[in-house]
């Protein structure tokens, strides 16, 4: 069996990589906006 | 011969007890009647939260939001889901449900316990949101009537497991395990026992306080007990939800999960512990110490986080399969592409996996991070987070599967198909519009509850907002307004079909 027969859901296989990017992204930028209220000195 | 008591659905191929068949319906339809209510509640909410409109005062704009509230998060879908639960056992495994009178009895208390808090409420004399924080008193009879609502969920909980048992006895169904879907459903159930007995356990001391009984209640102590309740059940909603994606799946493209197995352990994974996501909403209590909230939402929590993550990618993979099985292979979204778009039930799932995935999933982990959450709690931003995880989720989701209950146990054929149609995606747009435009206003800081966030009530204190928040308000009224004619068109089309439908045999 090929490798391409044996992955059978490509097209979710990018949606969960997008959704992992915005993921990220929304982490990283409630961080950032923590960070700019909250100084630490 | 059809079995004395049973009907052979025509559709599914089903044995439909009729007992369970009535329960059914009366729960769904009383759903639906609480969800106009709460919906209009919404909408004067709303339009008093939309700066250029601010159309109650004080008084009215904190009672409707309480009716909102109760209505929209417990009412609505618990009767929903007490509907769910007779499906997905006496339906779904054709057997007879347990105990049909016990079923009658559970849906007069929670129908009594219902309408007593709405009266109530609109009788002013319970404006205590839905939240209830002591030393906020309501009159006795609303907590009463909470205490009812509870008491007779519960009973259609002890049903549905009593069914279930009934159902294995007999033998009535071939799987070794009983079907995905109601495997789901029997986790949201024993998730709804815990949720119900906190709901139990704070109400009862609390209507002993408004009664003069007990003379105080620690606010503490009612925050830890109440989100016990006020969270848990919509975990509750969340497992429902999802058992409904797996539902839909199955009937509108014919989907099987690529792993039953891992989805089953994703269902315990929700029983075990999805019930410490409440404590997130004690993060910014002094009471309990950092090591508790930290080990309770910092860790524990995700294990709740990942059975989500599971099931959100377990049903769009089985669907991807299901629908290239159909000849849908070319390139990666050939599938996505000619889904069934046509199908009311089949768009509301799509949306509800967007919205309770992109916008509700990600800020719900965000949102209990211990740091970040010092500045979202309190704000609009939980309120935005909280509404695409409800409304954009678990709301859209039961609309979606309306579409089919309505044809296979009402025996109606949908009237006004087109309206239907379109229904989903008005109501997604309106709610996910609706869901960002608050959690970027409270990421301004607007507060969460406050009558009128322009001026605080003609307050001594000014204080001017940064004007970008303004443009997210009015984002916000208008997505309000969306959201609304995507629920009245739910609303006439379920009461259209009920009325005016063709009759299927």
């Amino acid at each position: 069996m090929s490798g391409k027969e044996s992955f059978p859901a490509p097209g979710t296989f990018v949606l969960a990589l997008i959704f992992l990017v915005v993921f990220i992204a929304v982490y990283f930028l409630n961080l950032k906006y923590l960070g700019s209220v909250w100084e630490v000195r | 011969m059809a079995e004395q008591g049973f009907r052979t659905c025509s559709v599914t191929g089903l044995k439909v007890h009729l007992p369970a068949e009535r329960l059914i319906k009366a729960n769904a339809v009383t759903a639906i009647i609480f969800i106009a209510i709460g919906g209009a509640a919404a909408l004067l909410a709303a339009l008093t939260r939309w700066p250029a409109v601010h159309l109650l005062g004080p008084e009215w704009f904190y009672r409707v939001l309480t009716a909102h509230g109760f209505d929209m998060l417990i009412v609505w879908i618990i009767f929903f889901e007490i509907a769910a639960l007779y499906l997905g056992s006496a339906v779904l495994l054709s057997v007879r449900i347990a105990a049909p009178l016990v079923g009658w009895v559970a849906y007069i208390l929670m129908l009594g316990g219902a309408v007593l808090v709405n009266i109530m409420v609109l009788a002013g004399k319970s404006d205590v949101l839905f939240t209830s924080y002591p030393p906020l008193m309501a009159h006795p009879l609303f907590y009463l009537g909470v205490i009812l609502f509870a008491v007779g969920a519960l009973i259609g909980v002890a049903l549905f497991f009593a069914t279930l048992y009934k159902a294995r006895k007999e033998k009535t169904y071939t799987h070794q395990s009983f079907p995905l879907v109601t495997f789901g459903l029997f986790a949201a159930a024993c998730i709804a026992v815990t949720t119900l007995l906190h709901g139990a356990g704070i109400y009862i001391p609390t209507l002993l306080w408004s009664l003069g009984i007990i003379h105080d209640i620690d606010p503490s102590a009612y925050r830890l007990v109440w989100w016990g309740l006020g969270h848990s059940s919509q975990q509750i909603n969340v497992t429902a939800m999802i058992s409904v994606w797996y539902l839909i799946g199955a009937l509108s493209v014919g989907m099987k999960p690529i792993n039953e197995k891992l989805c089953r352990t994703a269902f315990v994974l929700y029983i075990l512990f999805i019930d410490v996501a409440s404590e997130h909403h004690l993060l910014v209590d002094p009471v309990f110490g950092n090591a508790h909230k930290i080990w309770n939402t910092g860790y524990v929590m995700h294990l709740a986080v990942l059975a989500s993550m599971i099931h959100a990618l377990a049903v769009p993979a089985g669907i991807e399969v299901a629908l290239r099985k159909q000849g849908y292979t070319k390139g990666l979204f050939e599938w996505f592409k000619m889904a069934p778009w046509g199908n009311p039930a089949f768009s509301a799932t799509v949306w509800s996996i967007f919205i309770f995935g992109f916008l509700a999933g990600i800020t719900g982990v965000v949102f209990g991070n211990e740091q970040i959450n010092m500045t979202a709690h309190n704000t609009w931003r939980i309120t935005g987070h909280f509404h695409a995880t409800v409304v954009g989720g678990t709301t859209i989701a039961f609309m979606g599967v309306t579409y089919y209950i309505l044809p296979l146990i009402f025996r109606r054929q949908i009237w006004a198909l087109s309206l239907a149609r379109i229904q989903p995606w008005l109501y997604g747009i309106g709610i996910t519009m609706l869901s960002a435009s608050m959690m970027l206003a409270g990421a301004y800081g607007i507060p969460r509850r406050h009558w009128d966030i322009a001026n605080f009530g003609g307050s001594p204190f000014a204080f001017a907002w940064d004007p970008t928040v303004y443009i997210w308000l009015g984002v916000f009224g208008i997505a309000a307004l969306l959201a609304v004619a995507g629920g009245i068109i739910y609303v006439a089309v379920s009461a259209g079909t009920l009325l005016w439908g063709k009759k299927v045999e």
